[in-house]
């Protein structure tokens, strides 16, 4: 077996590949050990709960986002689409009460299933798709309600899916982990999303072996969708009303935090856990920096610096040769 | 050293002495002492994984050896990276080609080294075609200089990467360079391998030349000396003239091959039922219409010179081209034309020429790769269970002895032979009745290449019928029941190969040119 041992040993890089989700995680654990240490009430029950709500909302986004840049695309429509959905959530809510919840999951997917067709079909690019169909979904938010609109009191009752407490918990978190739950179940153990690695790691392999490169494609970006449409009725909830440009922080947040939870941009590996801790880092970060007073000019040097610090720890150079 | 006397009288330019290189949990280069000589082509082989790579890396200066001296012509140096390596006439030219695609022959030719040809201030290009005439008349490259590289062929590229270092080399004023060419034939027809080897023999005069191959025939052919290495050290090394294949597979390997390499012993009789039915299948530009039949169990080699159109009749069957008319039929079952994932599930596989862009997931971990076809049967209530996937990766791994530390190892850090039995795996693991082989032995070593005959010959025995096209005509002749003739986009022959009865190579090339 000597020869084996080569066989597999001799190509490996000098360094033994730690998954990039301990580097990950070893990074969180560290922020918050710093932001304890600069002010004891970061770990109190109220902060944490603070933390908790932010990256909710980030993390569903981000798992939805994930899904595209595990295929070796991005979605840079989320922003565009959580805008568009909240107003619509909110608008509609007036109207239909109750019917506004599944009025707006729909209109997330079908703009998820139109940004898979224009990649698969139309042939362009997910980045130029997407930057194009955000664009449109922002005017939109714009033309149906060109200022914040808020959700009538008497409806308050039906944002309790989401505002309210069960068992003392937010019902959001409830949310989230469900959310969670369904992404982490589909990429595990699921054939399309075991299909989504295959395409993203090798879609010439993938379509040479029967995969349906298209369907798969297609399906990743309606998942993106989904993620962003539940963000977007989360957050509109949270703050009674809709806001017509509400999503556009979390284009680059959403992918920030799938990327510092080690999914690698050039697809195929990362996963759901990842983008938990991602998210996590953001929230913290985010968080943290206000709870031990950095000044808020401050606040976005050092998140860039972690950006770059945890990708730098969690990227796998080996497999790329060059960086673009 | 010292076992080769006949080139006593010619002096050293480069040595590498004692080189040890390890990496964790291997040592990948131990000990290894490495000569090359003024104005030879030395040969370099050894199985995937006996340390050529790394020993080459050295030698370009990529990575530096943890141990042991590196000379060039009498003076030990240190090389930082290959640019060093280049200023002191030491080039390699890569088997997957370092040119910039969308750049001109001309600029990739003098890229970064542009500075000479500046005339007031701005680049002559006037100068640099001259130059670029000089430097390529060597290796007989006549064509356009300002043609992109993309838009050559493979034959090009390496010329003009040839031409490159030996342009350097003469910038650098060093007067014996070293050039090492890395698997140089794989990309390369038959008429340009001659025309390569002819070119070799004539710059051997101006430099030393190192040269690595799978193909042992054109080591022996080409090269003055080959040094073997196995298990990263020197096993030893021979004069060309008293090397031959089995000597040097033996020593590669360590132990000898039965003389029926390719088992013929286990050549099945193939079943009477008609398999797959090619009728009246054409397609324009590519071939005429060809009808043929496979049997179960019969393997059908398919020959022919590149644009013979045999790669297209394949690509037609496999799904992978759209045929202009005819029909496939499996097991008396249309296929509907140009779709892969139709004729997969219709029980037609592939394994493609190039394993690492089409075969394999390589960032993916060994189980994924293997089990990619039957998920389906995996699965508990829905699922897919990680118990059931582990256990069916374990049970092809062992089947097709791939040696690989575990079933969650990543395809990527498998050598060159466990990776296409891993892609044989995947096949064999599904339910498929039909298989096209592309050149199934392509860059994997002499110990791979058994094993991947010994699981075809599994496959002819399941019942599934194949079509191989194969890296020499010997390897057809020796694996396929019934050979197919193709020319000129026809089918001009057919010849039976029943096991101990096969035809000789010089029979069938007359119909093949």
């Amino acid at each position: 077996m000597r020869d084996g041992a080569l066989d597999t040993m001799a190509i490996r890089p000098k360094r033994a590949r730690v998954p990039a989700i301990y580097f990950s995680f070893t990074l969180l654990v560290v922020l918050v050990l710093l932001f304890t240490l600069g002010n004891r009430n970061f770990i109190s029950a109220y902060n944490l709960n603070t933390i908790a709500s932010y990256s909710a909302i980030l993390l569903v986004v981000g798992l939805g986002q994930m899904n595209t840049i595990l295929i070796g695309g991005i979605d840079l429509s989320v922003g565009g689409l959580m805008s568009f959905v909240s107003v619509v959530f909110a608008v509609s809510l007036k109207t239909i009460g109750i019917w506004a919840f599944p009025l707006c999951i729909v209109v997330a997917l079908v703009a998820g299933y139109l940004n898979g067709v224009i990649l698969t079909r139309v042939k362009i690019p997910s980045f130029i798709a997407t930057l194009g169909t955000g664009g449109i979904l922002s005017s939109l938010a714009l033309l149906v309600a060109p200022l914040p609109v808020d959700v009538p009191a008497a409806t308050y009752g039906l944002l309790d899916i989401v505002n309210g407490t069960t068992l003392g918990i937010s019902n959001l978190l409830f949310l989230t982990l469900a959310v969670f739950g369904l992404f982490y179940v589909i990429l595990r153990f699921t054939k399309v999303g075991r299909n989504i690695y295959y395409v993203g790691s090798n879609i010439k392999m993938s379509w040479m072996s029967g995969i349906d490169i298209v369907g798969t494609r297609i399906f990743a970006f309606i998942l993106s969708g989904l993620g962003a449409g539940i963000a977007a009725i989360m957050q509109s909830c949270n703050q009674y009303g809709g806001e017509p440009t509400l999503g556009n922080v979390y284009i680059l947040q959403s992918i920030a935090a799938v990327v510092v939870g080690g999914t690698a941009l050039t697809g195929g590996t990362g996963g759901a856990i990842n983008t938990v801790v991602g998210a996590l880092i953001l929230g913290v970060m985010e968080n943290g920096m206000n709870v031990v007073g950095v000044d808020a000019y401050f606040q976005q040097s050092i998140l860039g610096l972690v950006i770059i610090v945890s990708v730098a720890l969690t990227f796998d150079r080996s497999k790329t040769a060059t960086i673009k | 050293m010292g076992k080769y006397d006949g080139m006593t009288a010619k002096r050293p330019v480069l040595e590498l002495r004692r080189i040890i290189k390890s990496y964790p949990g291997v040592v990948a280069l131990d000990g290894v002492d490495f000569t090359v000589y003024e104005n030879e082509i030395v040969g370099l082989v050894g199985e995937n994984g006996a340390g050529k790579s790394t020993l080459m890396k050295i030698l370009i200066g990529l990575i530096q050896p943890d141990k042991g001296s590196y000379s060039l012509r009498g003076e030990p140096v240190t090389l930082r990276d290959p640019a060093d390596a280049a200023r002191l006439g030491v080039g390699m030219v890569f088997q997957e080609g370092s040119l910039v695609p969308n750049l001109s022959i001309m600029e990739n030719l003098f890229l970064c080294h542009e500075i000479g040809f500046r005339r007031f201030g701005f680049l002559s290009k006037r100068a640099m075609r001259q130059a670029a005439y000089a430097a390529l008349a060597p290796v007989k490259v006549g064509s356009d200089l300002e043609i992109a590289i993309a838009d050559t062929t493979p034959a090009v590229r390496q010329m003009v990467e040839i031409a490159r270092l030996l342009w350097l080399s003469r910038l650098y004023n060093h007067k014996n360079p070293v050039l090492i060419l890395d698997e140089p034939t794989t990309v390369l027809t038959e008429n340009e391998r001659e025309t390569l080897f002819s070119i070799l023999d004539q710059i051997k005069n101006q430099a030393s030349i190192v040269l690595i191959s799978h193909r042992l025939q054109e080591i022996v052919e080409n090269s003055d000396r080959v040094i073997i290495l196995k298990d990263g050290k020197n096993v030893t090394e021979l004069g060309a003239e008293r090397a031959s294949i089995p000597e040097i597979e033996k020593m590669m390997v360590g132990h000898s091959f039965e003389t029926d390499r390719y088992r013929e012993d286990e050549q099945v009789e193939p079943g009477n039922a008609t398999l797959l039915r090619v009728q009246k299948l054409s397609k324009r530009g590519a071939f005429e219409p060809v009808d043929f039949s496979v049997r179960r169990g019969e393997i059908v080699s398919l020959v022919g010179l590149v644009g013979s159109g045999k790669e297209e009749v394949c690509r037609c069957i496999t799904g992978l081209d759209k045929p202009d008319g005819g029909s496939i039929a499996l097991g008396g079952k249309k296929l509907s034309p140009g779709s892969p994932s139709e004729a997969v599930r219709s029980g037609i596989g592939n394994i493609p020429i190039d394993r690492r862009s089409e075969g394999l997931a390589l960032g993916m971990t060994l189980a994924e790769n293997i089990n990619l076809l039957v998920l389906d049967q995996l699965k508990v209530a829905g699922f897919i269970s990680p118990a059931l996937e582990r256990k069916s990766a374990m049970r092809w791994i062992g089947e097709c002895r791939i040696k690989s530390p575990s079933s969650s190892t990543v395809c990527a850090n498998l050598s060159g032979g466990n990776q296409q039995k891993t892609v044989i795996a995947k096949w064999l693991s599904s339910r498929i009745q039909f298989l096209v082989l592309d050149h199934p032995t392509r860059g994997v070593d002499v110990g791979a290449k058994e094993e991947i005959y010994r699981l075809i010959r599994k496959l002819a025995r399941d019942g599934v019928g194949m079509i191989v096209m194969c890296d020499t005509l010997e390897e057809d002749i020796g694996l396929c029941s019934r050979m197919l003739i193709m020319k000129d986009g026809r089918l001009v022959g057919e010849m039976a190969c029943p096991p101990y009865k096969k035809p000789s190579p010089s029979e069938i090339i007359g119909l093949i040119v």
